[in-house]
């Protein structure tokens, strides 16, 4: 599903540079739950958003579902971006002045879904998630919990294969969190792949296989 | 046509429009200011013509002189009169001539209800009323054919001498004495703007039938002729031939500048167009420039809006918005502002000038505010500015909305 090979991340900020990835190479099968872990800088959400195609590498070659990530365009990433990764962030990134159910259907829109299908997959969602009477609610009006729960919904929308969560527990109290992963374990029972990045051996203990990363190298 | 996102901008838009209503008054105060700025212009324009035709319009108007030149063994200085013959001789030879009239005139007691007043007595034809706007009021007429050459003792006189000889009273059929003989009053003339005059403005003067006024001052000679062209284009050509026919009449070199005069309307309205229009367009020259500095505003506000919403843009590119959604996004927010300040300053301009309309402009003082208080509003001039200014919008809300879509999601993602 995900084949990272020989991934190298310079960034560059005049005449300083700075290796982010060395040479990162992961395989991540369909349905697996991978925790990529390790100390701040060590190059963990720089993989995460290659890996989501928010990124690109500066080497190596990245496929994703039997297709080379390098070679599509702005416009070809957005649409992979929209159909095949869901995105759950730390800081839940919700638009602040939409509505849960405006900001669970902003994907539908941008995949130029009807009204119709639009409101029967967003009532789906809310009830999943148990925010159905929260749909008229701004975040500001929501715990963290409900946030993040909502951004989980907006992640499902398009029924992407694949889940991506950036410290999704991170600004979550314990029960909160608790809940959180447990949905992504049911999502992940369901047949999705989960690629999560934590710094909680307990949060990372959900998962099948944990990935260390170290200076931006994978540890063996 | 999908219009779902379109409507997405647009509940997006309303929840944020406070934040654009800065942007919105500045459309509304530039579609103001610009709009009243080209109605002034125009409407400025508008009554230098309409005061230019109170005297007249496409009309020449041709005085005897003094000869400044020898002609065939005649000495200068030598006066060049005009008859009232002149007038069927010069008609005849000169095909160019739609309208022709004579005039003569003197200032006579003219009493009437027991008032006595002074003022300036016309005697002239029924072509004058066409060539010099001599419109009656409701009620009465102009002198006619038959008034002239029956020589009928009525008169036509201007609104002033009506109101100071009769006050409100209705002046029509009631009897003037001029040097001793009664005129019946047939017509009075409607006000007018008039800013060209010879013995003062029209609404002082009093006309009589040609031969009528010939009783009151025996003088063969003409004070004027007035003449109208068949096209505005020949007035010079006309000139020529009546230099060349009449020197030959008088004897007198047709070269000479002095032995006749010419006051030619056509060229001096000419003068007076270009005046006003180098003026309308200055006026519309400082409107664009007022909506140049306007649209560097707003698209100064629509950067900074831009800016304000980086993390909102990066959130959208995260989850899968394509470059032109961002870009069609931030133009409809663009056009939805541009409408709605374009709207309200449409509908206040439009007010304002048709309330200035309303204030009454005194003809009896003919001044400054008879050219002020026209504003005219066209749909030319509505047009033409919204044309200008959906440019200029469409240029200020072009280059945030691409600079937005090529954002980097990630630094968009961290910006707070």
């Amino acid at each position: 599903m995900i084949e990272l090979r020989g991934i190298t991340k310079i960034y560059r900020t005049g005449s300083q540079s700075l290796e982010a990835l060395r040479g990162v190479s992961l395989n991540i099968k369909r349905g697996e739950f991978i925790s990529i872990m390790g100390p701040s800088g060590s190059g963990k959400s720089t993989l995460m958003n290659i890996i989501g195609c928010l990124d690109t590498p500066t080497a190596g070659e990245y496929v994703l579902d039997g297709d080379r990530v390098a070679g599509l365009t702005f416009d070809q990433l957005a649409a992979v971006r929209n159909r095949k990764i869901g995105f759950v962030f730390q800081n839940f990134n919700l638009l602040p002045y939409a509505t849960t159910w405006e900001n669970i259907e902003l994907p539908l829109l941008f995949d130029g879904r009807n009204a119709k299908k639009r409101k029967s997959r967003i009532g789906e969602l809310l009830n999943a998630v148990g925010l159905y009477d929260w749909r008229d609610h701004r975040p500001s009006e929501l715990s963290g919990g409900q946030q993040q729960r909502v951004a989980l919904a907006r992640a499902l929308a398009n029924d992407p294969p694949i889940l991506l969560a950036d410290e999704p527990t991170g600004n979550l109290d314990s029960k909160s969190g608790e809940e959180i992963m447990g949905i992504l374990s049911e999502l992940w029972k369901s047949g999705r792949t989960i690629v999560m990045v934590t710094h909680n051996d307990r949060i990372a203990s959900f998962s099948q296989r944990i990935i260390l990363l170290l200076d931006g190298k994978v540890q063996d | 046509m999908n219009l779902t996102l379109p409507r997405f901008f647009w509940s997006e838009y309303r929840k944020r429009r406070k934040k654009v209503s800065l942007i919105t008054f500045a459309l509304f105060w530039g579609t103001l200011s610009t709009l009243l700025l080209m109605a002034f212009g125009q409407g400025l324009s508008i009554q230098f013509r309409v005061a230019f035709s109170g005297l007249g319009e496409t009309l020449i108007m041709v005085y005897g002189g003094q000869t400044s030149l020898e002609f065939e063994g005649l000495s200068k200085g030598r006066p060049v009169f005009l008859y009232p013959e002149d007038i069927d001789f010069l008609k005849d030879r000169i095909p160019e001539i739609l309208r022709i009239a004579p005039e003569s005139y003197g200032f006579y007691q003219v009493s009437a209800n027991g008032k006595e007043i002074n003022r300036t007595v016309h005697g002239t034809t029924a072509e004058f009323a066409v060539m010099r706007t001599q419109i009656p009021q409701l009620g009465g007429r102009f002198l006619n054919a038959d008034d002239v050459a029956a020589g009928r003792k009525v008169a036509f006189i201007g609104w002033k001498v009506a109101a100071d000889l009769f006050s409100d009273a209705d002046p029509i059929g009631q009897k003037i004495i001029i040097n001793r003989i009664p005129f019946t009053v047939i017509g009075v003339l409607k006000k007018k703007i008039q800013d060209s005059m010879y013995q003062g403005p029209d609404a002082d003067q009093i006309y009589l039938p040609f031969y009528a006024y010939r009783q009151i001052d025996n003088r063969r000679r003409l004070n004027q002729i007035h003449i109208q062209p068949r096209e505005a284009a020949q007035s010079k050509l006309i000139e020529a031939r009546i230099r060349t026919l009449l020197g030959r009449k008088y004897r007198f070199d047709e070269a000479d500048r002095y032995a006749l005069s010419f006051w030619n309307t056509i060229e001096n309205a000419k003068e007076g167009m270009a005046i006003f229009k180098g003026i309308e367009l200055f006026l519309a020259i400082i409107g664009v420039l007022t909506l140049l500095i306007g649209a560097v505003g707003v698209t100064n506000l629509m950067y900074a809006l831009a800016k304000e919403r980086t993390k909102e843009i990066g959130i959208k590119l995260a989850i899968g918005a394509k470059r032109r959604i961002i870009i069609q996004q931030f133009l409809l927010e663009t056009l939805f502002v541009f409408a709605k300040g374009t709207f309200w300053g449409f509908i206040t301009a439009f007010n304002v000038v048709h309330l200035i309309r309303l204030a009454p402009i005194n003809y009896d003082s003919f001044g400054i505010e008879a050219y002020l208080l026209r504003p005219e509003f066209s749909l030319r001039i509505f047009f033409a500015y919204l044309t200008i200014l959906s440019l200029l919008v469409f240029a200020s809300g072009i280059f945030p909305a691409l600079r937005a879509s090529r954002s980097n999601p990630i630094e968009s993602l961290r910006y707070e």
